[in-house]
């Protein structure tokens, strides 16, 4: 019984994997279950051990190659610093969560979060303190050890700058005597050319000399060594780290939103008491105003935002979000299209020219007339009661911060999405078994049992892959879109980072090219296995 | 008991043909039939045979002529005259049960949901089926699924069984299984019924009537062959009973006959040939010919 339980378990893990597509994970389940350990031992060898070899091979010649391009935003940065690049990011993203959770702290929570706060700015204080006195002592160190190597360098380029000019003076006293004797007829003209040409080539030569000692000492000056920059770095990051806790602070007492409100309520608390002792009446008008003004204040407090900035974090979440409401739009369009372009020839005669002519359009096109046409709808985003609707404190959607920019990309996505799926529904629908139709013959079944029934459901493994195709054209385009649209997302996070160009920018987009990648290959994998599930061929029942 | 329940007078198939004469498969077949009765039709392959009865079913256009069912004429398929396919034709997104469930919710669409479960049950049940309708089609035998199909069929309580070929793909044990399942089944619904055969065996054992066909096109009734035999039928029986062979006797040496007279097929590609003389003398750019020589097969 033990052994059928343990086969039960292991070919429901085998199933998962096969439903998932991880078709490389197989042989480690099998071997952990003691299924041909050789066969299996062979099988990982090829299938994982290979692969990886490969891929750690890729990014050793990435970490040797990269640093050897000069460009004009710095080297290309290494595997290393396209991971710091992203553990910054990630920390970006926390910090933001950290002062937002900080704006809407109140009552007890606030007090002890401000208690806990500045418990760790006091640790990070006297880190910072001890690393910052490093640095200075490694930076000191290393002037040190420069004004070493200089030393001798400026030595050596005092004495010659000195034997250089008194040989030049010499020179020039020699250039005039003869110069005089030319004009007595007592030496040749020549002669005094050759001299000068002589004077020139030396004076050149002494200069070039001069010139290295110095580009020598430039270098050494320019280049300290990496330990000072590496603890100048460190100490930099807690300074940072510190700044935060002071930004975390002024979060939770002057800036937080409860204190706000209650700094309203007293005023107005004031005001009223004010008001009640008033003796005039235009001081009674004048309290009385404060009191109104102040309640609204306190009451619109509510409906405050955190102003969040964009990490990358939340670049992704957007760009997810788009690019999935794009696909949506597209595939209500593509399918009830795709089906009637496949059950009748001449729904499909009409839209094939248009299929044909609109399908090859570039999605930057697309994007800029959608931007046209959908800004058009949108004069005054701001208080358009879409956005106003989407964008209100009380939606979980205003964690994205939906503007026009985000619709017309969706729109864009759409468009593009649009094609895969619609010739692929449209085949599937017309590929379908004559038999399976003259069995609804016979049944006399209606037109809407017989679409529900038969036509859909026979198609359904041909408009999953068409949609599966659609999501990565998607995918893909979205990315350019929001490049080019400056709505927020991946895309623009890239085009930011091209734009601002700091040290680390080069690093971002690499990351973000990772990021895109795997959130693609992630997408594409959801799509194989919904499609597994609806094929109906494959014994796909979990 | 009605002589005359279904009645086929005349019929004819014909396929356009872009060279004058049209392509007639089925000349002129008169048949009747009386309620209750099994009818096999036999013959060469290409005779036909399963024109007429794609025809009956309601599938396939009538050229000339008319079928009449229950003194109604029948126009287009319906659930009256039910159609075993030779493959099973099951939907392989559903179930066994809900196979079945398909045509029941258009013929009794008056019943309640309970009733039609009762209905769809009771047929798989009648084809030995009543553990496996949870099942989907791929997880069932061929013969299971040619079951499935002969319960959709009858669970629309048709007047008409109409089976083609039904047990072409099926290995000769499970066939007999199967062909018992149809006996017992049309004997208690009283079914009139029709197979498409290539079996001598078959049509002996399940028929009462044997329509031989001639070989198309302009396939015609050939012979008909009447078999006396009380039901139910109990095949040791039958097997063993010398008429049973001088039976098949008959049918083989009818078939083995047509096999030889090929006449009938020269006469059509004479037809054919005749008409490309007449299109080529009115034709003056040969690539035309060529244009309609080749829309035609596309």
């Amino acid at each position: 019984m033990a052994d059928s339980k343990v086969d039960k378990i292991k070919y429901g893990i085998l199933k998962v994997i096969d439903v998932s597509g991880f078709k490389v994970f197989d042989p480690p389940v099998r071997l952990l279950f003691g299924e041909e350990p050789q066969k299996q031992i062979k099988d990982i060898g090829r299938y994982m051990v290979l692969p990886i070899l490969f891929v750690v091979g890729c990014i050793f010649l990435w970490t040797v190659i990269a640093p050897t391009h000069k460009t004009k935003s710095g080297e290309v940065p290494t595997p290393t610093k396209v991971w710091t690049a992203g553990q910054d990011s990630l920390r970006f993203h926390e910090k933001e969560d950290e002062k937002e959770k900080a704006f809407f702290l109140s009552g007890e929570d606030r007090l002890a979060e401000i208690k806990e706060v500045e418990a760790l700015q006091a640790e990070l204080q006297a880190e910072f303190e001890k690393l910052e006195a490093i640095s200075k002592e490694t930076s000191a160190n290393a002037e040190a050890e420069t004004a070493k190597k200089l030393a001798p360098l400026q030595k050596e380029y005092d004495e010659l700058k000195a034997q250089y000019k008194e040989a030049q003076t010499a020179r020039k006293a020699a250039l005039t005597a003869l110069s005089d004797k030319v004009a007595a007829k007592q030496a040749k003209s020549a002669d005094l050319v050759a001299a000068i040409i002589d004077n020139d080539t030396k004076t050149d030569a002494e200069k070039g000399k001069l010139k290295d000692i110095k580009t020598a000492m430039d270098d050494i000056r320019s280049n300290p060594p990496k330990e000072v920059k590496e603890a100048q770095l460190a100490a930099n990051k807690v300074a940072d780290e510190i700044q935060h806790g002071k930004k975390r602070l002024s979060y939770l007492t002057t800036g937080n939103l409860s204190e706000k409100k209650a700094s309203f309520v007293a005023k107005a608390e004031d005001a009223e008491t004010a008001l009640a002792a008033s003796t005039t009446g235009k001081d009674a008008l004048k309290q009385a105003k404060y009191v109104v003004s102040n309640t609204e204040k306190a009451d619109k407090a509510d409906e405050q935002k955190y102003p969040r900035a964009a990490s990358i974090v939340w670049q992704t979440h957007r760009s997810l979000l788009t690019v999935i409401v794009g696909f949506i739009i597209g595939a209500l369009i593509a399918i009830p299209l795709g089906i009637m372009c496949g059950l009748n020839k001449i729904v499909m005669a009409c839209l094939t020219p248009l299929i044909s002519i609109f399908r090859p359009v570039s999605p930057v096109v697309w994007l800029l007339i959608f931007q046209i046409v959908v800004g058009a709808f949108f004069p005054d985003p701001e208080k358009h009661p879409l956005f106003v609707f989407l964008n209100s404190s009380i939606n979980p959607l205003s964690y994205f911060q939906t503007n026009p920019a985000m619709i017309f990309s969706a729109c864009t996505v759409a468009m593009c999405a649009l094609w895969p799926a619609l010739v692929n529904t449209a085949l599937g629908v017309s590929s379908i078994d004559p038999d399976h139709l003259n069995v609804a013959k016979v049944l006399r079944l209606g037109f809407w049992s017989r679409l529900f029934k038969i036509i859909i459901p026979s198609s359904l493994p041909l408009v999953f892959a068409g949609l599966r195709i659609s999501l990565g054209v998607g995918w893909m385009v979205l990315i350019a879109a929001e490049a080019l649209s400056s709505s927020d997302g991946l895309g623009k996070f890239v085009w930011d980072e091209y734009q601002n160009g700091s040290s680390q920018s080069f690093a971002n987009i690499i990351l973000a090219c990772f990021v895109v990648g795997i959130i693609g290959f992630f997408l594409d994998r959801l799509m194989i296995i919904l499609q597994r599930f609806v094929s109906f061929d494959e014994s796909a029942t979990l | 008991m009605s002589q005359r329940y279904v009645e086929i007078s005349n019929l004819v198939k014909a396929y356009p043909n872009p060279f004058g004469d049209d392509f007639r498969v089925v000349e002129g077949l008169n048949l009747n039939m009386f309620q209750g009765e099994f009818v096999s039709l036999i013959g060469h392959s290409g005779c036909g045979k399963s024109t007429v009865l794609t025809m009956l079913a309601g599938l396939n256009e009538i050229s000339e002529g008319g079928i009449i069912v229950d003194n109604k004429e029948i126009d287009g398929p319906g659930p009256d005259r039910a159609v075993v396919f030779q493959a099973p034709c099951l939907m392989p997104w559903m179930n066994a049960f809900d196979n079945v469930m398909l045509g029941v919710k258009n013929v009794y669409p008056h019943a309640t949901p309970e009733e039609r479960k009762q209905i769809v049950e009771y047929s798989l049940a009648r084809v030995g089926l009543k553990d496996s309708m949870k099942k989907f089609p791929r997880e069932l035998s061929g013969g299971m699924q040619q079951r499935v199909g002969i319960a959709r069929a009858i669970a629309l309580k048709p007047k008409v069984l109409l089976l083609d070929e039904p047990f072409g793909r099926l290995d000769s044990l499970t066939r007999m299984e199967l062909q018992d399942v149809i006996l017992d089944i049309v004997a208690q619904e009283k079914l009139t019924s029709m197979i498409v055969t290539h079996d001598v065996d078959e049509a002996v054992f399940m028929s009462d009537r044997v329509i031989m066909m001639t070989n198309g096109p302009l396939a015609r009734i050939g012979e008909v062959m009447n078999i006396h035999w009380e039901r139910p039928r109990d095949r040791e029986e039958i097997f063993a009973d010398p008429k049973f062979f001088e039976y098949r006797e008959h049918l083989l040496s009818f078939l083995e006959q047509r096999a030889h007279l090929k006449s009938d097929f020269h006469d059509f590609e004479d037809n054919r040939q005749h008409g490309k003389d007449n299109l080529l003398s009115f034709v003056k750019n040969p690539m035309e010919l060529y244009g309609a020589e080749n829309s035609h097969k596309a």
